[in-house]
């Protein structure tokens, strides 16, 4: 068949036109050769980069569902964050919300909250895992957080907070003092969160299963002091005294709570700070 | 540089239209010719927490595209105004948005052109290169650059291109270039077309060009990324009487990406197409292996934009609501698809056949995971080869599988019946993320009466068994057709199984020479729309909806 056919060619084609035929076979060849055989070695995809000094605390919010099967990934990159930074560096919310999120209903415990939903509708989530490191840029996927987070630790900052959240063993109450040092003047908003980690609770799992013993950490309950926070005006170097109060579910176990507290301005998130809760 | 561009672009645009229309206006009027089409689809959304409809800031959505080509016959022009302001539900942010979308000039002579601006193109089946416009999806993904295709002689097809891809309402940094050539043997070989064989064997090569960025591993790696990622495809396609043989086979360079998980392996598609028919008879086979073909013109995107290649999904298109209720989206990152179908028309005055002739259609198609073994790299996914997966491997994951079995059967000179029973596997985890597999059994009935030359009665009942997912389905539609104007239309679909929700509709269409308006009210269930194998999730909507065409 095919001498046929170059037989054929031959025939009909001026040599000027077979030479040409030719030149492209030679080229397509060479393509699949380039194709084929270039690239990047093992040993050459990594790019040594000099450790950054952390001068910022980085607050991750992790938008995330207990029917995301793509989601334990997302923790994963965040426990890897946070070897690698540090805890106090690296300060994440798992917000359950959207269609993938699951409210608790009958045995099952959903971890998937209406003001999360509001987060959710807010930022204009498409999918999960997302998350927005310090409210800078876009929102982005777990695998672009190493690099945000990197740049997000080198923005110098003046701000410093004190955390003392403090619950009373004989009530549901619990009480945040705050302290606050200001640097340079600021004005933004203030907000406080409640999270909630080792909860045990449904994941579906990238392989499509069903863990029912997944433990969910920094999960986010409520916020403090409303939903998007409260107004914040500071003059340069103002030290502000604050304090905060908030109703506790009793299904939470108090001894995985934690508060985040966190100041954003136009610039996105300023500072954050992280405090496991007191029990007295 | 974006915006110096575009306005060279625009003045391109407008010079050439400027330079069409006075010979047009003085000389050649005749072949002058001025065409377009309006299109708007309008909801105004109203809030059901009973199906999950959520409540809109605005009291009314749309989405609105006005294309004007004019053609001459050296020169054409061209654009697309698009106003999605506020647009339907379901469509990614980045849609919003109005302006001049798409734009272009374009110069012809007898066997070449040159196309300056927006262009669309597809090389082969599409494996490297299928830029398209799909409204109902919300694609766009055009180039903006230049096209020049070329027949330099006889039977040889040329083209070229470069440019920059579309992405809603910005273009992508990257740029995506290449060429295609593709010949067509029989016409040098005469002994061929004489007997009927045709040979075109076609080969093609795209790359991008897509500036580094920081990709971190650990604290102190970033990946080493491939600024030029190069693709080719060679295919070749032998038609003899009834029958029609296709190969191609696709291979991309390393690519990492978020698709992939940022890993180095190169991917590669292979498809082999065969079909036969004759009068009354016909029969497909198709098989497909794909290999981490996801290619897109920003790494790092994710969601249905900046694809610059497509995966044609072996699966039928189903246009009956509950044979469309799951739909399969291709997997970019690797399967194994089989299609196979067989139809046969039982002529008229036989047993089967009856006075006026029947038709039966089987259709088969199986969508399989590939087997894989994974390959890391110092214990990282990024910047490893990510797996292996030997060619012929076979997983233990089903994807997707259909068998439907269609008859349609004309009973009398006014009655037309048809008929359809499918069998659905669907992995909805594979495909949406959770759920995973539903079983269903598919039977639909549907008639057609013509009640006079003017009126004709058309009835759908549907309805799909399945333990799995929200139960069973029934669905029931009547349309009334008052030839030539009018269109009347009543239907339902219920959730028999789990929610019992009704999904109503009822609408009118009025069709008159090029202008068509349809209104309508009801209720939209969440799920996806599928085009190709592509897919976008609609959420519930309640409310009107009023489309508007126009072609002149």
């Amino acid at each position: 068949m095919i001498s046929t056919i170059r037989r054929q060619l031959a025939k009909v084609t001026t040599p000027s036109l077979q030479g040409r035929v030719r030149g492209g076979s030679v080229c397509v060849l060479f393509l699949c050769l380039l194709i084929s055989c270039t690239g990047i070695s093992e040993e050459e995809r990594y790019i040594y980069m000099p450790p950054v000094q952390s001068a910022h605390a980085v607050l991750i919010e992790d938008f995330t569902g207990q029917r995301c099967i793509n989601c334990p990934n997302a923790a994963l990159e965040i426990e890897k964050l946070k070897e690698q930074y540090g805890a106090d560096t690296i300060i994440a919310v798992g917000i359950h919300s959207g269609p993938l999120a699951v409210f608790s209903r009958g045995n099952v415990l959903g971890l998937r909250t209406e003001e999360g939903d509001e987060y959710y509708e807010h930022w204009k989530i498409e999918q999960e895992p997302m998350g927005y490191i310090n409210r800078r840029g876009s929102l982005a996927t777990p695998d672009q957080w190493g690099t945000l987070v990197r740049e997000a630790i080198q923005v110098p900052t003046d701000l410093k907070f004190t955390l003392a959240p403090v619950k009373d063993s004989l009530d549901n109450k619990l009480h945040v003092h705050m302290i606050i040092v200001n640097g340079d003047p600021i004005k933004g908003r203030l907000q406080l969160w409640l999270t909630e980690s080792k909860i045990t609770a449904l994941q579906m799992m990238p392989d499509g299963t069903a863990n029912q013993s997944y433990v969910h950490n920094h999960v986010f309950r409520r916020s403090i002091n409303g939903t998007w926070g409260e107004d914040y005006t500071a003059a340069e170097g103002e030290i502000r005294d604050l304090d905060f109060e908030c109703e506790l579910d009793e299904t939470w176990n108090p001894e995985n709570l934690a508060v985040v507290a966190f100041i954003e301005s136009a610039n996105g998130v300023e500072q954050v700070a992280e405090s496991a809760i007191i029990i007295q | 540089m974006a915006s110096l561009v575009k306005n060279l672009l625009l003045s391109a645009c407008a010079c050439a239209l400027g330079a069409v229309s006075l010979p047009a206006q003085e000389e050649q009027k005749e072949r002058a010719t001025l065409s377009g089409s309006i299109q708007a689809d309008i909801l105004v959304p109203q809030e059901d927490k009973t199906i999950g409809a959520q409540k809109y800031n605005e009291w009314a959505l749309a989405n609105t595209y006005a294309d004007l080509r004019l053609q001459s016959k050296y020169v054409d022009a061209g654009g697309r105004f698009e106003w999605n302001q506020f647009p339907l539900p379901g469509y990614e942010a980045d849609f919003k948005g109005w302006g001049l979308g798409n734009f272009y000039t374009r110069a012809h002579w007898k066997n070449g052109t040159v196309t300056l601006g927006d262009f669309y193109e597809q090389f082969g089946s599409g494996f490297i290169l299928r830029t398209y416009e799909e409204r109902s999806l919300g694609i766009d993904n055009s180039l903006r650059g230049l096209h020049f295709a070329w027949n330099p002689f006889k039977g040889i097809a040329l083209k070229v291109l470069s440019g920059r891809q579309r992405r809603y309402w910005e273009h992508n940094e990257a740029w995506v270039s290449g060429g295609d050539v593709e010949l067509s043997l029989d016409e040098w070989i005469p002994s061929m077309s004489a007997h009927g064989r045709y040979l075109t064997i076609g080969g093609s090569y795209v790359n991008k060009y897509e500036e580094d960025e920081e990709i971190f591993v650990d604290a102190t790696h970033r990946l080493n990324l491939p600024t030029l990622v190069h693709s080719f495809d060679v295919r070749a396609r032998y038609q003899s009487g009834g029958w029609n043989l296709l190969a191609e086979y696709a291979r991309k360079g390393q690519d990492p990406n978020f698709d992939n998980g940022y890993i180095y392996r190169p991917g590669y598609v292979a498809m082999l197409s065969g079909s036969y028919s004759q009068r009354g008879l016909s029969i497909l086979l198709q098989a497909k292996r794909s290999d981490n073909m996801s290619f897109r013109s920003r790494r790092a995107m994710l969601g249905t934009s900046s694809m610059i290649n497509h995966l044609p999904a072996f699966t039928l298109d189903h246009t009956y609501a509950l044979a469309a209720l799951y739909p399969y989206a291709t997997n970019a990152n690797g399967e194994w698809a089989y299609q196979a179908e067989f139809g046969y028309n039982f002529k008229r005055k036989t047993a089967l056949g009856g006075k006026y002739g029947t038709t039966i259609k089987v259709n088969f198609s199986h969508v399989h995971a590939p087997a894989v073994e994974q390959k890391l790299l110092n214990g990282y996914m990024k910047g490893s080869d990510g797996y292996t997966s030997p060619f012929w491997s076979w997983g233990d994951e089903v994807y997707y599988q259909d068998l439907n079995v269609q008859f349609d059967k004309k009973l009398t000179a006014d009655w037309k019946l048809n008929l359809m029973y499918m069998y659905q596997r669907y992995n909805k985890t594979a495909v949406e993320g959770e759920g995973g597999m539903i079983n269903s059994h598919i039977i639909i009935g549907e008639a057609k009466w013509r009640i006079s030359n003017k009126l004709t009665l058309r009835g759908e009942a549907q309805y799909l068994f399945t333990k799995d997912d929200e139960g069973d389905w029934a669905f029931g539609l009547l349309e009334l057709s008052l030839n030539p104007h009018w269109m009347f239309t009543v239907s339902d679909m219920y959730n028999v199984g789990t929610t019992h929700n009704h999904y109503y509709q009822v609408g009118a269409t009025y069709t008159v020479g090029a202008h068509r308006l349809q209104g309508a009210y009801g209720r939209t269930r969440a799920g996806f729309n599928c085009t190709g194998g592509v897919c976008r999730w609609i959420p519930a909507t309640r409310g009107f909806t009023l489309s508007y065409n126009f072609n002149f």
